[in-house]
C-alpha cells in the first residue's frame, strides 16, 4: 500500500484550520496586544513593557494572583483524594450502584449558572444554611460577604462540582489495577488500609498526577464560582478577585483596557505553563526512582 | 516533547482570545436618498414588543417606498459584548439601540454620526435633558436620538416601617431623613437599603460629580454622604450583601422583604403585584429621595454608526421610530415615558384613574420634566466597579470615607484617559 505524502495533511486540515483560527491566531494576537495600549475600539500603540511594569506596581494584580494561588492550594488536595475515595466506593458492582454514580456525576453536567444560584441561595446571609445556624442558636455567618469565607465557599463549590468528573477518571484507572496485586497483598496479610496505600495509590500515581495537574490549572484560573457567588463583584472591595476575574474586569466593555488585559493573560499563561512543567518534572523524577 | 507541547496548548487555550483588529469607517452620505435596506438592532424587546416594533417598521416602509428594515433583537445578556464585537469589526448595524453610557465611547472613538450636524432641525423635537444626555460633555454634538425614558418613585415596605415605630405615611424624602429613619429601623434589626450609593445617588445628594474633564465626587459633600452611609452600615441599616450588590440584587432583596426601601419604576409595581403579593399589600410609594429637588432619569436612544452604508435611511428611520407618535404608543405598552417634547402631553401621562399604576405613572411623568440623568456618560462599568469596591472598603472601616473617595476618583480619572 502506498499513499501520497500529503494525504495525512488532508485529514488534518479541518482540525488544523479550526485550531489556527480559534486558538493559535488569537493566542498570538494576545501576545502582540500585551505590548500595546489597545482598547476595545482601537488597535492601540506599541508601549513596550509598560503593561508589565504597571502590573508589577498594581496591588490588584498581586491580590488576584494571591487569591488564585490560594484557591489552587485549597482545591487540589480534596480534588485528588476525595474523588479517589468515592471511586473506590462506587467501583463495587452491587445493585443500585448506578444511582450513586449518577448522583456524584450530576453536578458536572449541571449548568454553572444554576449551580451558582443554588449555592448563593444556600449561603446567603438569609439563606438556608444561615437559617439553620440561627435556629441552632448561632449567629449568621457571612459566607458571601466576608472575603476569606467567600473564597472558601467558592472552593467548596469547585470541589463539589469536580468530584464526579475526577471520579470517572479514577474509575477508569482503578479498573486497570491488576487484581492479583491485591490478592498477593491479602495473602501477605495486608488489610484494606495497607492495600490502599501500598497497592492502590502506587498503581494510580500517574492518574493522581494527571488529576492534580488538571485541578491545579482549573483552580488557578477559577472564574465562574467566585463570579456567581459574589454577584460579579469579587467580594467586598473586590478582595476575593482572582486573576481571571481581574482579566475580565479590566478588559470588558467598550472602555476595556485590552492591552493590559492581554498582558495579564500572558502572565497567567506563563504561570499555568510553569505549573504544568513542574508537575511533569516531579512525575518523571518519581518514575525514575 | 509531545507531552510538553500538549501541556503548553492546554495552558494557552483558556487565556487566548482577546483578539482585535482595527476598525474602519467607510461612511456614506447622511443626506442621500431614503431607500434601500438597513439593519435595526434593539435591546431585548422580543417577544413582548414584537408586534409594536414590526408595526413601526411597517409604517416606515410604507412611508418610504423602496426601504427595507431588517430588525435584529439581541438579548440583554451579552448585549454589550455584541456591540463591542461589532464596533471592533467596524460592522455595527445601521441603527442601534444604546443608552448614553454606551453611545459615549463609540462617539468618542468617532464611530457615530453627529445628529447636530446631520439633522440640524431634529433637536426641538426632543426634551432638552434627553437630547443633552447623548452629547459629549464639553465638546457638543449629539450622537443618539433620545428614545424611551424612565424615572421612578421609591417603594417602601409600610409593614416594616410600622414595626419600627415609624409613620408609614411619612417615608424619607431627602438623605437626612433617610439616615434618621434608617437608624430607627436598624434598632429593630430592619435594614433599610440593599446597596451602597451609586454615582447617581451622589448626584441626588448634591455632590458635584464631574467638572473640567475630571471626576470630582470626592469633594466635601461627597465625603459627608459616604460618612452618612457608614453610620447607617455600622448600625445595621444596610444588609451585608449591600457591599457587593448591584441594582438588580438590591431589588430582589426588597422583593424578599429583607430591606425596607428601594428605588424603582412603574415597571416594578407590576412585578410586585405578580411576584410578591404579600409585599404588594404593604407597598408604599413616594417621591425619590433627593437633596436637589430633581429626580434621576434613565434613558435609551438610537444611534447611527458612521460605518452605515445607508446613513440617510438609517437617520430617517431613527427619527421616525423615536417620533412623538411612536414613542407614546410604546410608552403605553411598556411602563416607560417618551423623550419627545410633545409626547408627555398625552392624557395618559397627566390623568389618574384611581389605580396605583396610574398614580405612579402620572407622578413619574411630572418628575421627568425636571429630572436629570445624573450618571455622567463618561462613567464606565470599570468606574462603577471601582466606586463599589472603594465604598465597601469605607463601610468595612478599611479606609476613611475621604481616602476611599480619593482613591475612587483617582481610578476613575485614570480610566478616563
Amino acid at each position: 500500500m502506498t499513499h501520497r505524502p500529503y494525504t495525512p495533511w488532508l485529514f488534518l486540515a479541518p482540525g488544523l484550520a479550526i485550531c489556527s483560527l480559534f486558538v493559535i491566531f488569537p493566542f498570538l494576537n494576545m501576545i502582540v496586544l500585551a505590548f500595546t495600549d489597545a482598547s476595545a475600539l482601537g488597535g492601540g500603540q506599541f508601549t513596550g513593557v509598560d503593561n508589565f511594569v504597571r502590573m508589577v506596581q498594581d496591588p490588584k494584580f498581586w491580590a488576584a494572583a494571591r487569591n488564585s494561588g490560594l484557591y489552587m492550594v485549597g482545591v487540589v488536595p480534596p480534588l485528588v483524594l476525595l474523588p479517589l475515595l468515592i471511586a473506590m466506593l462506587v467501583q463495587k458492582v452491587v445493585p443500585g450502584i448506578g444511582i450513586f454514580r449518577t448522583a456524584f456525576f450530576t453536578p458536572v453536567i449541571a449548568s454553572t449558572v444554576v449551580v451558582g444560584l443554588i449555592w448563593t441561595w444556600l449561603l446567603d446571609s438569609r439563606g438556608l444554611v444561615n437559617n439553620v445556624v440561627e435556629a441552632l442558636g448561632g449567629t449568621r455567618i457571612g459566607f458571601l460577604t466576608d472575603s476569606t469565607l467567600l473564597l472558601i465557599s467558592s472552593m467548596v463549590v469547585t470541589v463539589w462540582r469536580g468530584l464526579g468528573y475526577y471520579m470517572v477518571i479514577y474509575l477508569a484507572a482503578l479498573a486497570n489495577v491488576p487484581k492479583d496485586l491485591h490478592e498477593a497483598a491479602m495473602v501477605d496479610g495486608a488489610g484494606p488500609v495497607r492495600r490502599f496505600w501500598s497497592v492502590t495509590v502506587p498503581s494510580l500515581r500517574p492518574t493522581m498526577v494527571l488529576v492534580g495537574a488538571l485541578s491545579a490549572v482549573n483552580g488557578f484560573r477559577v472564574f465562574s464560582e467566585i463570579y456567581l457567588l459574589s454577584g460579579g463583584s469579587g467580594g467586598p472591595g473586590g478582595a476575593s478577585t482572582t486573576l481571571v476575574m481581574l482579566i475580565q474586569s479590566v478588559g470588558r466593555g467598550l472602555t476595556g483596557e485590552v492591552g493590559y488585559a492581554s498582558a495579564l493573560s500572558v502572565v497567567l499563561f506563563v504561570i499555568l505553563l510553569g505549573l504544568l512543567l513542574v508537575t511533569l518534572k516531579l512525575n518523571r523524577r518519581e518514575d525514575q526512582l | 516533547m509531545k507531552r510538553r507541547t500538549f501541556l503548553a496548548g492546554l495552558a494557552a487555550v483558556p487565556v487566548a482570545g482577546c483578539g482585535l483588529s482595527g476598525t474602519s469607517n467607510t461612511s456614506s452620505s447622511a443626506t442621500g436618498q431614503v431607500t434601500g435596506e438597513i439593519t435595526f438592532q434593539t435591546w431585548s424587546l422580543k417577544p413582548k414588543y414584537t408586534d409594536y416594533v414590526n408595526g413601526v417598521i411597517d409604517a416606515f416602509q410604507k412611508q418610504h417606498q423602496g426601504t427595507t428594515v431588517k430588525w435584529v433583537d439581541q438579548p440583554a445578556d451579552g448585549y454589550l459584548a455584541k456591540v463591542m464585537a461589532d464596533a471592533s469589526a467596524g460592522s455595527l448595524p445601521d441603527v442601534i439601540n444604546v443608552p448614553p453610557d454606551l453611545s459615549f465611547p463609540l462617539a468618542k472613538a468617532g464611530q457615530l454620526v453627529n445628529l447636530d450636524e446631520s439633522l440640524k432641525d431634529a433637536k426641538p423635537e426632543y426634551l432638552d435633558n434627553a437630547w443633552q444626555a447623548f452629547e459629549i460633555p464639553g465638546k457638543g454634538g449629539c450622537y443618539g436620538f433620545p428614545w424611551y425614558l424612565n424615572t421612578g418613585p421609591i417603594f417602601y415596605n409600610k409593614a416594616l416601617f410600622t414595626q419600627a415605630g415609624l409613620d408609614p405615611d411619612k417615608p424619607p424624602t431627602n438623605f437626612k431623613e433617610l439616615e434618621t429613619q434608617a437608624l430607627q429601623l436598624a434598632q429593630k434589626k430592619i435594614a433599610i437599603l440593599g446597596q451602597t450609593p451609586s454615582i447617581a445617588d451622589f448626584g441626588l445628594y448634591g455632590v458635584k460629580l464631574f467638572e473640567n474633564e475630571k471626576f470630582t465626587f470626592n469633594e466635601a459633600k461627597g465625603v459627608e454622604f459616604v460618612e452618612s452611609y457608614k453610620r447607617m452600615y455600622d448600625a445595621g441599616a444596610l444588609i451585608p450583601e449591600a457591599l457587593t450588590q448591584n441594582y438588580t440584587g438590591a431589588g430582589a432583596k426588597f422583593m424578599a422583604q429583607q430591606t425596607a426601601l428601594n428605588p424603582g419604576s412603574a415597571y416594578d409595581l407590576g412585578k410586585f403585584k405578580t411576584d410578591a403579593p404579600s409585599l404588594y399589600a404593604n407597598i408604599g410609594i413616594s417621591t425619590p429621595i433627593t437633596n436637589t429637588g430633581s429626580a434621576n432619569m434613565f434613558l435609551h436612544g438610537m444611534s447611527v454608526p458612521k460605518s452605515s452604508k445607508n446613513q440617510a435611511t438609517a437617520l430617517a428611520f431613527g427619527r421616525f421610530a423615536t417620533n412623538a407618535e411612536n414613542q407614546v404608543k410604546f410608552a403605553k405598552l411598556a411602563s416607560i415615558f417618551p423623550s419627545t417634547s410633545k409626547g408627555g402631553d398625552d392624557p395618559y401621562f397627566t390623568t389618574e384613574d384611581g389605580t396605583d399604576e396610574a398614580r405612579v405613572r402620572v407622578a413619574a411623568a411630572k418628575q421627568l420634566k425636571t429630572a436629570v440623568n445624573y450618571t455622567p456618560v463618561q462613567f464606565s462599568d470599570q468606574m462603577r466597579e471601582a466606586l463599589l469596591q472603594q465604598l465597601a472598603d469605607a463601610m468595612l472601616g478599611k479606609k476613611s470615607p475621604k481616602q476611599a473617595l480619593d482613591d475612587a476618583v483617582a481610578e476613575c480619572n485614570r480610566l478616563l484617559k
